[in-house]
């Protein structure tokens, strides 16, 4: 019985445990973020809250990814329009002025409360994500995939050549700076507790059964269509919540934020973590943002041991393929695998007793 | 409890159905068998909503279910095992049984608070292994894990495509022993599909006898091996003459 693990769907108590793992799956972010937040010069509390934007994304991207076993390529779509909606909804009159002063629909004139703009913004992700999802969610595997990278590039386009509302290539600044690590903190939590709930519901579970045998989940009168526009739509929340986020703390946004950049290091991330648990998620934002930091530190040239190395520019985008490349031929499941944090701990102290 | 009546399929220029028609009554097993080819896996997925059928009807309980595909079906009460095991390999046994029982408490409230996800991990002895990986069982508990999961969801109607596949003389026994059960415990109606021939005749109440896509011969086990068609089918016609 070396694999038996605890088991999340009985009814007793099965809610609570849940919650209980995703808190406990939050562990390492709140005490990084402690440390940051007190002990930290604000260089890297600025790098902190890039990660925590990062983690939010990850874990959005894992409610779908992680459940349905389908490689999603537009979910930076989501976490864009977010961004430009509350900087859209935000921006202070006088800055809308320099920036978007021919605004359609009236949002030249518009400027609303940092909340409502946030709130207007998730809904304008929830309607986006719930037409693209009537179409992905038909679909899986590879043509999934495709329309999902389809998305990201129509999404991209719009942002770039609809000038009256996006500014196009340039920066959209003067959004107001109202979230700082301790928003940021919180919201990580939230998002990874309702990620975790999630995956051990009932839809969850019922997904992750369709993902690894459509004909048997369909012999069981599971509607899996259903539950990917469910996970989809979830998805894209937490994604459009990140780029909420991360307009209210940057301040100044582009589309190119938006873009395959943002898609190849969130997926990287979620690849070493390990895709099929919130515990994955966490650990691959964690292990990746410490990691390319210190390839950074070394990309303009170091001296170790009086040898003066040349510049190594690039080699962060190297090493972000060479993750990609390593996890799947060797460890395909991630460095946390199958099994999320609580899980492992509550082995561990069963062993040790 | 299931009524199939002249059910036709054809694919490509291949008829693999041809006006086929069972009915099973609650509580009884049939058996479901003919050489390969012979058209029962086929005649079985078009029970199990995978086929839409050309022509003809399937009733389950007095309603209508012919092609309305196989989740409709499934929520309609019919379960199913699958010739080539199909578990949720990475879910664990009580996850596999779970995620069926959860489509039985919303569509079959009542049956599902008596069937129990534990009793019938215990009924199957699978309860040492629920928090074990499914993929990790060895064969002979696959396969009664995926009879068990096709219990969790409360069937009028069970269909099992080859249950008996590849267990030695010992797990079939076990096995037979336990669709006895579910005759006892939940009186469904369950149709067997296998070529293990003691098997059948040891298990099944009736016989339905199948070649070249039409049903040749049905009815209590010694009528149809005494039927000169089934005997030509399974013997061969130089024998018989």
């Amino acid at each position: 019985m070396s694999q038996a693990i605890e088991d999340t769907t009985r009814p007793n108590g099965a809610l609570a445990r849940s919650l209980v793992g995703g808190l406990v799956t939050s562990l390492p972010v709140l005490v990084g973020g402690l440390l940051i937040l007190n002990f930290a010069p604000t260089y890297y509390t600025f790098l902190a809250l890039g990660a925590f934007v990062n983690l939010i994304v990850v874990v959005g991207l894992q409610v779908f990814m992680g459940n349905s076993n389908i490689a999603n390529l537009g979910h930076s779509a989501f976490v864009g329009l977010g961004a430009y909606g509350v900087a859209i909804l935000s921006t202070p009159l006088a800055m809308k002025k320099l920036s978007i002063p021919n605004a359609p629909f009236g949002f030249a004139t518009l400027e609303l409360d940092p909340v409502s703009s946030a709130l207007l913004a998730l809904l304008a992700v929830g309607i986006l994500a719930l037409v693209s999802g009537k179409v992905i969610s038909r679909l899986s595997g590879v043509a999934a995939t495709i329309v999902s990278l389809a998305l990201l590039i129509i999404v991209h386009s719009v942002f770039l050549n609809w000038t009256d509302l996006f500014k196009g290539n340039q920066a959209f600044f003067g959004i107001p700076k109202v979230v700082g690590l301790p928003w940021m903190m919180a919201m990580s939590v939230v998002v990874i507790v309702l990620a975790r709930l999630f995956k051990d519901s009932h839809w969850g579970l019922q997904l992750r059964a369709s993902a690894q045998s459509p004909q048997a989940a369909a012999a069981l009168g599971i509607d899996a269509r259903r539950l990917r526009l469910v996970s989809w739509v979830l998805s894209a929340l937490i994604c459009g919540l990140a780029g909420i986020l991360y307009a209210y703390f940057a301040g100044t946004i582009s589309p190119k934020l938006f873009y395959f950049q943002m898609i190849f290091n969130t997926l990287a991330m979620l690849i070493l973590g390990g895709m099929a648990t919130v515990t994955g998620a966490v650990t691959g934002v964690i292990v990746l943002s410490v990691g390319l930091e210190f390839i950074r530190s070394i990309e303009s040239g170091v001296t170790i041991a009086g040898i003066q190395l040349p510049q190594l520019l690039g080699l962060s985008g190297v090493a972000l393929g060479v993750v990609i490349v390593l996890c799947m031929a060797f460890r395909p499941s991630g460095i946390s695998g199958r099994y999320e944090l609580d899980e492992l701990l509550s082995r561990f102290f069963r062993r040790a007793k | 409890m299931l009524s199939v009546e002249a059910v036709s399929k054809t694919f490509g220029g291949v008829q693999a159905l041809r006006s086929a028609s069972l009915s099973c009554a609650a509580g009884e097993i049939l058996g479901l068998i003919g050489p390969n080819g012979a058209g029962k896996s086929t005649l079985v997925n078009a029970i199990a909503g995978v086929l839409k059928p050309d022509a003809g009807s399937v009733k389950l309980a007095g309603n209508e279910i012919t092609g309305h595909g196989p989740e409709h079906c499934a929520r309609a009460g019919v379960g199913r095992t699958f010739q080539t095991i199909r578990l949720f390999r990475d879910l664990t046994v009580r996850q596999n049984v779970e995620v069926a029982h959860i489509t039985c408490r919303s569509v079959r409230p009542d049956v599902a608070a008596r069937i129990g996800v534990d009793r019938l991990l215990a009924q199957y002895q699978l309860d040492g292994f629920a928090d074990v990986p499914a993929g990790t069982l060895s064969y002979g508990s696959q396969r009664r894990l995926e009879i068990a999961r096709a219990l969790a969801l409360g069937p009028l109607l069970l269909l099992l495509d080859e249950p008996a596949a590849g267990l030695n003389e010992d797990e079939s026994e076990t096995l037979a022993v336990a669709i006895e059960g579910i005759r006892r415990d939940v009186g469904c109606a369950t149709i067997v599909i296998d070529h293990d021939l003691r098997f059948i005749n040891r298990l099944c109440d009736r016989l339905c006898v199948m070649d070249q896509g039409q049903v040749i011969a049905s009815g209590q086990t010694e009528e149809v091996w005494r039927d000169p068609r089934v005997i030509e089918v399974y013997v061969g016609q130089s024998e018989t003459s």
